[in-house]
């Protein structure tokens, strides 16, 4: 209670303090007594989170009011002139509800059949149905390629399948559109909105490190916007696709920016380097994957390839606080796990046919065991776990087993047993798991030190660059939120945080519209090593897991980790096919068009 | 139908991960709102704190802005007085933080500089640093006399306001110069629990002064009570047990009962009202509960009636038994008694202005009727009157009960004795305890006169 009126209180006091400091302004008392990066951090610490927030909700709003738009790619037509509308380049055919295209007839089995576009062609497959599927009369052992005009029979129901131009089915969702407030957010503003964040912040970093008079911090800050305005104009001119994706991550690089400038200001320009590099390959990824054939061939490029960088890093790898997973080429230093989490999760992809016809997870559990295997000769264990959580996610959208997933599950706790007691620096770690403050001065050195500096960053922040926490090792990439926390406030860390968790919501969002379940497979791979990434960080600094050493997604301070971090969002992008409004064909839906079968309402069993 | 529906419902895993990540937010932010605090109080803490060392806080002022205490470029500065400093050392705090409940501790926050919204975050202008400062409702005056009184014996004195709840004195002996510590642990016998602020954080068994709750339940349930005479001769037996009184009286009413603190009579009396009925109005009084006095939690006093039979039962009544009371719990139970029988939550801050707006709505309790409350003290007017003899009080309009509570193992009791004056210009109540003093009339009685006249002097001169 006291402490609550203790806060307002506080604020009565700051407003008095303000009116006062407009005394001062006029003259009385001058620099003698105050210096005018203090008055700047007075003022502008209660900016920063106000625009934090608002970034953030510009960004949700649009990003998940307009969720639900649909391409239509083609059509199947039945005899009486009704048209199913084929919305996905993987569309699963049957008598059960969670089918695509729902048929409810009782000669239909409950997976029928899959009709999926490959390699510039439709290609229908059989699922091993009762009634069997026929193309034009013949029929189908396994799967057949179809053309515009052909008449596909599941057993004794004809479709007549012709292909239409792809247009996109109008559908508002309601629930996430804000009052229809969405309709008067612009991206133009938004983007403005987080340059202002980013200049008030750099500005902020720049006088508390006066002395230095380090311009490069300024400079950097304005390079980095420069890129974010190219990569604006260009895209808005020449991509369909909704910005606010990319806007709200140029606003965790602002963040990642503003801890580099703070902790490590010698690395800054290097980081910029990062981010650059990061969006390019972001950029090609996007290009290669757009299409299926090449997305494929990339998969196993990529996995022989990790597999020799693995192999790479066991032979020539360096450790650095106690994992020794960097490797030194002299002219430079990565660390290799942060890519191969790439073709991990593009090793998961499945498309929708393979999915029902071959339930075989053997390559994908083969691949994912050599990736733990080699993080726990390496003893990082904290990416282990992250590739663990990740195989998960995966492995159940591959199989849609429980039981599987349980034993997977149970044998890895087991396993996570033997190695923790085996490897004595990760033992440690363990050890004052839970009581870190019982050891503050010794192994829980890190997580103490966090709470003390979320704990004094309060709801607002000390200021940029005032905070002690970056004097603690490690503390710009395994402490970073409490780096965020103590300098911009916790109602910025807490953000930070939840654009995270927005990520993953918005990829479970997307992948209900998404053409192939390959998209969808690799958009939750993404999010889930994002998500895992995000827990053990954030958690082990704060002393609720133990702390493992992994980075914050975007945020923490490191060239491997941001280049991957956005590399995994080619995949999020990828999944998400709708258009902005500026640039949508409008497909009028027509009631007649609709094709219903409730008159065969009988719903036997096979 | 316009959905890749069975990849969405396998999208699961991504929801059961973001789900984790959300709960552990919220539990973070629980920790945060209870732990945050003590995480910026940690030494470590750079904006705070250099090398280990305070480098600033606030400034403490008793309530007539008397300098008490603060620390600047890392030393601290402390009240020019000897007196003032040892007998505030409690309310204000030594420099190792021994007495968990000085201001110095408990509005470590405000003093060191943190809050949730700012954290430790404070404008570095010389004109916001009364944002920080605590100003105390103690007199140090006041104080200082109360302990000089108290003559080094051990024991503690506490005077509050009983209409608004300002604690004006409050000294807890042994004390020491917090400027120049002594050596504590080589005097143990000296310095016994000196890191306690007694009036707060200790219990006692009351002896008589309990005598004030059985009267109380005897008032509301037994019906002629005023009409009843109890017969005493010394001592009385009930089931083979024996109570004992310190004279014999003979034929006595309740109100010369109370005034000559007849062990006899409200032995009897406290059989007649019963386990149950007197179990509930200790608990009115404040027994079995802490109180707060600016998130500062008191010490629990103790009365448990549930086995207590007979002979038991009567020592329960007379403030003996397993009894125990907290002094400043029992002081606010007599401040209820003055005040008609409402009682005021005492307070020690004097700067929180929207705290005290709240105090004054919220921290009123009504415990006993007003006509209970009225009889009560006309018969602690009485006793002044009749048994500890106005000549000593003069002009205090004193109502007083005193209390010698045996301790056993040979000690002497403790000396108690508690009160309020009933004049409009000085509404206080007090409480005083010298440990193994002896007769609490004789004992405490005129440190509680010593403190009284000069709280009058100086209420005055406010």
């Amino acid at each position: 209670m006291d402490n609550i009126l203790d806060i307002i209180e506080q604020l009565l006091n700051t407003v008095v303090v303000w009116s006062q400091n407009i005394g001062v302004k006029f003259g009385i008392f001058l620099s003698n007594y105050i210096n005018p990066a203090e008055i700047y951090t007075l003022v502008f610490r209660w900016i920063i989170p106000v625009l934090a927030v608002m970034i953030f909700f510009r960004c949700i709003s649009i990003l998940l009011s307009n969720a639900g738009y649909n391409t239509v790619w083609g059509f199947l037509d039945i005899p009486n002139g009704y048209k199913i509308p084929i919305m996905h380049w993987e569309n699963s055919i049957g008598r059960s509800k969670l089918s695509d295209i729902v048929i409810n007839l009782p000669f239909i089995s409950r997976s029928h059949a899959v009709i999926t576009y490959s390699e510039g062609n439709w290609v229908v497959t059989d699922l091993g149905s009762k009634g069997g599927v026929f193309v034009n009369g013949n029929k189908v052992d396994n799967s057949e390629m179809v053309e515009d005009g052909d008449m596909v029979s599941l057993a004794s129901a004809d479709f007549l399948f012709h292909l239409s131009e792809p247009t996109q089915d109008k559908k508002e969702n309601h629930f996430f559109n804000f009052f229809n407030l969405t309709k008067n957010i612009n991206s133009g503003k938004t983007l403005l909105f987080i340059l202002i964040f980013q200049l008030i912040g750099s500005i902020q970093i720049f006088l508390s490190s006066w002395e230095d008079k380090n311009t490069s911090i300024l400079l950097t800050f304005l390079l980095f916007i420069i890129v974010e305005c190219f990569y604006y104009l260009i895209l808005k001119k020449y991509s369909k696709k909704y910005l606010e994706l990319e806007l709200i991550i140029f606003f965790l690089c602002g963040l990642n920016l503003l801890v580099v400038a703070s902790a490590a200001p010698a690395f800054l320009f290097k980081q910029l380097i990062a981010i650059i590099l990061g969006i390019i390959v972001y950029f090609i990824l996007q290009v290669i994957i757009n299409d299926l054939t090449r997305a494929r061939k990339l998969k196993y490029i990529l996995v022989v390839f990790s597999i020799l960088l693995m192999l790479l890093n066991l032979i020539l790898g360096e450790s650095r606080f106690g994992a020794r997973n960097w490797i030194n080429l002299g002219f430079i230093t990565f660390q290799p796990m942060e890519f191969v989490k790439i073709a991990f999760v593009l090793a998961g992809t499945a498309t929708l046919d393979k999915l029902l016809t071959t339930r075989n997870l053997t390559a994908f559990i083969g691949f994912s065991g050599i990736c733990i295997g080699a993080l726990i000769i390496m003893s990082d264990l904290g990416t282990a776990v992250i590739f663990f959580g990740a195989f998960l996610v995966i492995a159940f959208m591959r199989s849609g087993d429980f039981r599987t997933i349980a034993l997977i599950c149970s044998g890895a706790i087991l396993g996570a047993f033997v190695v923790v007691s085996f490897i004595p620096y990760i033992a440690a770690r363990f050890e004052a798991w839970g009581h870190v403050w019982e050891f503050a001065d010794s192994l829980g050195y890190q997580q103490t030190r966090t709470m003390i500096a979320i704990a004094s960053g309060g709801f607002l922040g000390v200021g940029g660059g005032r905070g002690f926490l970056v004097n603690i090792p490690a503390s710009d990439t395994d402490l970073v939120f409490g780096i965020l926390c103590e300098e911009w406030g916790l109602i910025v860390g807490v953000t930070a945080v939840l654009i995270i968790v927005f990520l993953a919501i918005f990829a479970v969002f997307i992948i209900r519209g998404c053409k192939s379940s390959f998209y969808a497979i690799a958009a939750s791979g993404a999010v889930s090593i994002y998500l895992m990434q995000t827990i053990l960080n954030i958690f082990g600094s704060i002393d609720f897991l133990p702390l493992t050493g992994v980075t914050l997604p975007f945020i923490s301070n490191g060239g491997s980790s941001m280049i991957t971090s956005w590399a995994l969002l080619a995949f999020v992008k990828a999944a998400d096919d709708r258009y902005r409004p500026d640039k949508e064909v409008i497909y009028e839906e027509n009631e007649d068009n609709i094709y219903e079968y409730d008159e065969y309402e009988l719903d036997e069993e096979e | 139908m316009n959905d890749l529906k069975i990849i969405t419902k396998r999208a699961l895993g991504v929801l059961i991960l973001s789900l984790l990540l959300v709960i552990g937010l919220i539990i973070f932010s629980i920790k945060y709102t209870k732990e945050a605090s003590d995480w910026a109080q940690y030494p470590a803490n750079k904006h705070i704190y250099a090398n280990g060392q305070l480098m600033n806080t606030g400034t403490i002022y008793d309530r007539n802005g008397k300098f008490l205490f603060k620390i600047e470029e890392g030393s601290g500065k402390y009240n020019e007085n000897k007196l003032i400093r040892e007998s505030v050392m409690h309310a204000v705090g030594d420099s190792g933080g021994n007495i968990i409940t000085s201001a110095r501790v408990v509005f470590a926050d405000r003093l060191n500089g943190w809050d949730f919204l700012n954290g430790s975050y404070r404008f570095n202008n010389k004109l916001s640093k009364f944002s920080s400062d605590v100003k105390l409702t103690l007199d140090a005056d006041l104080c200082a006399t109360a302990y000089k009184a108290l003559n080094g014996r051990k024991g503690t004195v506490g005077v509050y306001n009983y209409k608004t709840g300002e604690i004006l004195c409050m000294v807890s002996s042994p004390s020491f110069d917090p400027m120049n510590p002594p050596d504590i642990d080589g005097n143990p016998e000296k310095y016994e629990g000196v890191y306690i602020n007694r009036f707060l954080s200790a219990t006692y068994t009351p002896g008589s002064i309990f005598k004030l709750v059985t009267a109380a339940a005897a008032i509301d349930n037994i019906d002629d009570i005023d009409s009843k005479t109890y017969h005493c001769e010394g001592n009385l037996e009930i089931n083979g047990k024996l109570v004992t009184c310190m004279s014999s009286h003979g034929d006595i009413t309740f109100k010369e009962a109370l005034a000559e603190s007849c062990n006899i009579a409200f032995a009897e009396i406290s059989l007649d009202v019963g386990a149950n009925t007197l179990q509930k109005y200790a608990e009115k009084a404040g027994f079995n509960s802490s109180l707060e006095v600016n998130d500062i939690k008191t010490a629990v006093g103790k009365v448990d009636l549930k086995e207590a039979k007979g002979a038991d039962l009567a020592w329960a009544g007379i403030g003996q038994y397993t009894d125990l009371a907290n002094p400043l719990n029992f002081m606010t139970y007599v401040g209820a008694i003055a005040n008609d029988g409402v009682r005021i939550s005492p307070r020690i801050r004097k700067d929180n202005i929207l705290s005290n707006v709240c105090t004054s709505v919220t921290g009123k309790k009504r415990i006993l009727s007003k006509e209970t409350a009225d009889k009560l003290g006309d018969m602690m007017r009485n006793d002044v009157m009749q048994v500890y003899g106005e000549n000593n009080y003069k002009g205090l309009e004193l109502c007083a009960k005193s209390g010698t509570a045996e301790v056993g193992n040979d000690k002497k009791p403790h000396a108690w004795f508690v009160g309020y004056m009933d004049r409009e210009d000085c509404p206080l109540a007090f409480a005083v305890i010298v440990e193994n003093g002896g007769l609490g009339g004789t004992v405490a009685g005129p440190v509680a006169a010593t403190v009284l006249q000069k709280a009058v002097d100086l209420l005055q001169e406010e």
